[in-house]
């Protein structure tokens, strides 16, 4: 028996229908040809091809709502070029960021005082909860009163729906702050202002990162919602301004860059996250 | 053989009354620790029932009992963590209300007592940020209590990076960089290998000594409580309404510097593990 098992293994690599008595192993064998790092990306370019030739179908059964991805690609050379990709970027980026930025200030200052004091947190609890579900799109009319079109007006919404997110995983963080620490810090006897910079604030670093990582979710969705339903400014603005052009190849180029940047900015903040995680004792 | 709990309580009555009965030659006016009636009620349950006795300074007390007897209950009420429901703990004669520097506390759990973000160096930096000790004296501070317990090599390393007999040695450290002349110790041994255990025994027995502190330890470890203590103190759950958690009270006369292996071989020490197990089979029955 032993001298056949090298024949049968041959056999079953090279069977393109692999016999019933085959483990899956054997059946994903097939695909051993492809390196790891490639296979992600085997199923968006199939995708992609497979978009190309409908829509170049449906191009020519005279449609004008779709754009192959072709053109799209063209059409983001073309942005790319004439400076408009960058422009928009930058402001689009740079408005979340900034609105990030306050909202995260705001919310890590009140969440610190309120995961610090139950006092502080019986006092806000009430007005925290009632505010907190009100979307941020439906700031937009109120926000356009105040501050007009532009940018203070998009970093206001912003800075709303980051605050939220912020204050209560921060506020929660404080609360889950290892409570033997918390004993440490009272038997060495460290005052109550060092306690908060030695002891709380570092411990929930690790957390505090994992909310600014949805925090940078957040700001991005919120920055070009704000700039499709009103601001005439960023990405989500130019992607609107193309349709409405009925230009259906820029408006797929700006959807799919807003989905690369969209990706690019979440990568960074993981990688941030870990390198965080990692230099302040978290084991992995 | 065994003998009654009656002198315990006694002796225990004695230290309570001693402020009022300075005839009593023995006893100093003010001991340098002394359990007055101490009580600890927490969510209805009764912790720890009136307990009393006195711990005179430099010496190692160890306590022992079955679990859920109020041993680290004791522990932290006479650190102030917790404040007792009746009774007092006092200090050179002062009531201890809350956490004081000069008593240091050593937790069981190491791994969760360390800042995990702050090295070897930094976790023992902390007890001397917190005593205002200016930038510039820390560092031979430091450098100082880390070669005491070994650690000098390790003193920049992570916690993590550390095997639990290193992180309780840093625990211990940071302790012994606060100064103090008492330390609470709450089972420091309990999570260790054996071999780990006994170096760390012996190496505390030698600082102690060095320093000159006061110790109280829990372990429920008999022959720990043996090896280390000048005293043991055996606690029982459950006492019983109006009786002391205190059940026995055992000096222990064997010669120091004591040794891994002749001072297990001792008489008194055979005598006394006897002793001890017999009491606590006792208490199980």
């Amino acid at each position: 028996m032993n001298r056949h098992t090298p024949s049968l293994r041959a056999l079953r690599v090279a069977s393109p229908t692999p016999s019933p008595g085959a483990t899956p192993a054997a059946r994903r064998s097939r695909f051993r040809g492809v390196p790891g790092k490639v296979r992600p990306f085997v199923l968006p370019l199939l995708l992609l091809a497979l978009f190309e030739w409908y829509a170049r179908r449906a191009a020519a059964l005279g449609s004008d709502a779709l754009a192959p991805p072709s053109a799209a690609a063209k059409a983001f050379v073309g942005a790319a070029m004439d400076g408009s990709l960058w422009q928009a970027t930058g402001f689009t980026l740079g408005t979340a960021a900034l609105g990030l930025l306050l909202g995260a200030v705001l919310g890590i200052a009140l969440g610190l005082v309120l995961g610090l004091s139950r006092r502080a947190a019986q006092l806000g609890s009430v007005s925290i909860e009632v505010l907190r579900p009100v979307p941020s799109v439906a700031l937009i009319p109120l926000a356009m009163l105040g501050f007009g079109f532009g940018v203070r007006m998009e970093l206001a919404i912003v800075a709303f729906a980051t605050f939220w997110p912020l204050l209560v995983l921060v506020q929660s963080a404080v609360q889950q702050v290892e409570p033997r620490l918390l004993e440490v810090s009272r038997v060495l006897g460290l005052s109550s202002r060092e306690r908060a910079f030695k002891i709380v604030l570092p411990a929930i670093v690790p957390r505090l990162f994992v909310a600014l990582r949805l925090g940078v979710a957040v700001a991005l969705v919120v920055a070009v919602t704000v700039e499709i339903a009103a601001n005439p400014n960023g990405m989500g603005y130019a992607m609107m301004i193309a349709q409405q052009s009925f230009d259906p190849a820029l408006m797929l180029a700006w959807l799919g860059w807003i989905g690369v940047v969209g990706f690019a900015v979440n990568a960074g903040m993981v990688r941030l996250q870990a390198w965080v995680a990692r230099r302040m004792g978290v084991q992995p | 053989m065994i003998a009654a709990p009656a002198p315990v309580t006694a002796r225990a009555a004695l230290s309570a009354s001693a402020f009022r009965s300075p005839t009593v030659p023995t006893m100093q006016a003010t001991p340098f620790l002394c359990f007055d009636g101490v009580t600890i009620r927490l969510g209805g349950r009764e912790i720890l029932s009136p307990t009393s006795f006195d711990v005179a300074r430099g010496e190692f007390v160890c306590i022992v009992g079955p679990s859920g007897c109020g041993k680290t209950t004791l522990l932290r009420a006479a650190s102030g963590l917790v404040s007792a429901s009746a009774g007092e703990v006092r200090r050179n004669g002062a009531k201890m209300t809350e956490p004081s520097r000069e008593v240091a506390f050593v937790f069981q759990d190491y791994g969760r007592a360390l800042l995990p973000w702050r090295t070897v160096e930094g976790n023992v930096s902390l007890a001397l940020e917190a005593a205002g000790v200016p930038a510039a004296e820390r560092a031979p501070r430091i450098a100082d209590v880390l070669a005491k317990v070994g650690l000098a090599k390790h003193a920049h390393k992570f916690p993590v990076q550390l095997s639990g007999g290193m992180q309780q040695r840093a625990q211990i450290a940071r302790c012994l960089a606060q100064k103090p002349d008492l330390m609470m110790m709450d089972e420091p041994f309990g999570a260790l290998d054996a071999l780990t255990r006994q170096s760390l025994q012996d190496e505390l027995a030698r600082l102690v000594r060095d320093d000159g502190l006061t110790v109280l330890f829990v372990t429920h470890d008999l022959e720990e409580a043996i090896y280390l203590g000048d005293r043991v103190i055996a606690l029982q759950a459950n006492p019983g309404p109006g009786r002391p958690s205190l059940a026995r009270m055992i000096d222990v006369k064997i010669p120091r510097p004591r040794d891994q292996l002749t001072t297990k071989e001792h008489p008194e020490y055979l005598h006394l593990r006897r002793e001890l197990f017999a009491f606590i089979e006792q208490g199980h029955e």
